[in-house]
């Protein structure tokens, strides 16, 4: 008989092993902050040019999230509006192969 | 990967910007083409695009005390080549400097260039070395999509190499520091959006394989070989 579900099993064993690896690597440092790439990066920006972080002003003004919550609000959103696309249009095929 | 504003000096948002911007207007032109060739690539469309503007949002920790976002750009690669891949990837990036302060509007020209321009190249480079030999769909649709992802890290950071060049070293010590930062934090992140990305296509295969053998992503027999594996 066929398994019919091998990329599945790959993809789940894949999420599975770098979550156990995330899990040891993050228990292993203690006290340090998981910061984003983003913000390492600023870091590596101000540290070869010699410039505190804070005097990098933004060339255009923007406006910014008043708080974490909001951001992830807003992430969340983002991610809403391709789910709700990703989700219609598979729906409609779906429906439609059924119709045919 | 996004630079954030006010961290590339003014000429070389300039310099990004002009590489960005004939990218963007070839693939609005191509877009209205394929659209206007077959009405049926629009939900196709909306599928590849849905998925960069999911997979863009997440922010993922990873192995390295550090944490990223993935790009999700591979089944637009795929489906509709890099230059319909690069508006896609200026709407996100735009979405996200307006209302995330993810990035911004100077330095958008370089976030388009490394996540809208090289890592859809790179991906599209790797799928047409694919496509025409023996190689399972899947694995071809994994090794683009990571390709992709890994790319658009590393270009992220040359740009900001070139733009800060280490005092010894210069540019290539600059870069070595960059990719310590992006591109090592992002290798587990682009194996698993390599998987997620080749279990989607696993589905669009089941449920729409007309559209993807009359666009020409993949031959017939291609498409049927996968199709009879899945069922």
């Amino acid at each position: 008989m066929k398994f019919r579900y091998t990329l599945e099993v790959l993809t789940i064993i894949a999420i599975v092993v770098f979550s156990v690896i995330f899990l040891y690597t993050s228990s292993t440092m203690s006290g340090t902050k998981f910061t984003g790439t983003d913000t390492a990066g600023s870091q590596g920006i101000a540290e070869l040019s010699g410039t505190p972080l804070e005097n990098f002003q933004p060339l255009i003004p923007q406006w910014k999230p008043p708080g974490t919550e909001i951001e992830s609000c807003l992430f969340a959103l983002q991610a809403a509006i391709g789910g709700i696309i990703v989700g219609v249009v598979f729906g409609f095929w779906i429906g439609s192969g059924k119709k045919a | 990967m996004h630079i954030m504003e006010g961290f590339l000096p003014l000429q070389w948002c300039i310099i990004w910007w002009i590489v960005a911007l004939p990218c963007i207007l070839l693939g609005m032109y191509q877009l209205k083409k394929v659209l206007a060739a077959d009405r049926e690539a629009l939900p196709l469309l909306g599928v590849t695009g849905g998925f960069i503007f999911i997979l863009s949002s997440l922010k993922l920790p990873s192995v390295t005390g550090s944490s990223s976002h993935p790009t999700g750009t591979g089944l637009s690669i795929i489906s509709f080549g890099p230059w319909i891949t690069c508006v896609v990837c200026a709407i996100v990036l735009l979405f996200q400097a307006l209302f995330l302060a993810h990035g911004g509007l100077s330095v958008l020209g370089a976030n388009i260039v490394s996540m809208g321009i090289v890592g859809p190249i790179v991906g599209y480079a790797v799928y047409r070395l694919l496509r025409d030999t023996p190689v399972n769909i899947y694995l071809t649709v994994f090794l683009v999509t990571a390709f992709a992802d890994m790319f658009t890290y590393i270009t992220t950071s040359l740009e900001l190499a070139l733009a800060y060049p280490a005092e010894t070293g210069g540019v290539a010590s600059s870069f070595i520091l960059f990719l310590g930062i992006f591109a090592v934090t992002q290798i587990p992140l682009a194996i698993i959006e390599g998987f997620v990305l080749a279990l989607v296509f696993k589905y669009i295969v089941a449920l729409k394989p007309d559209i993807l053998i009359r666009l020409n992503i993949f031959s017939k027999e291609k498409i049927n070989a996968a199709r009879n594996e899945a069922s």
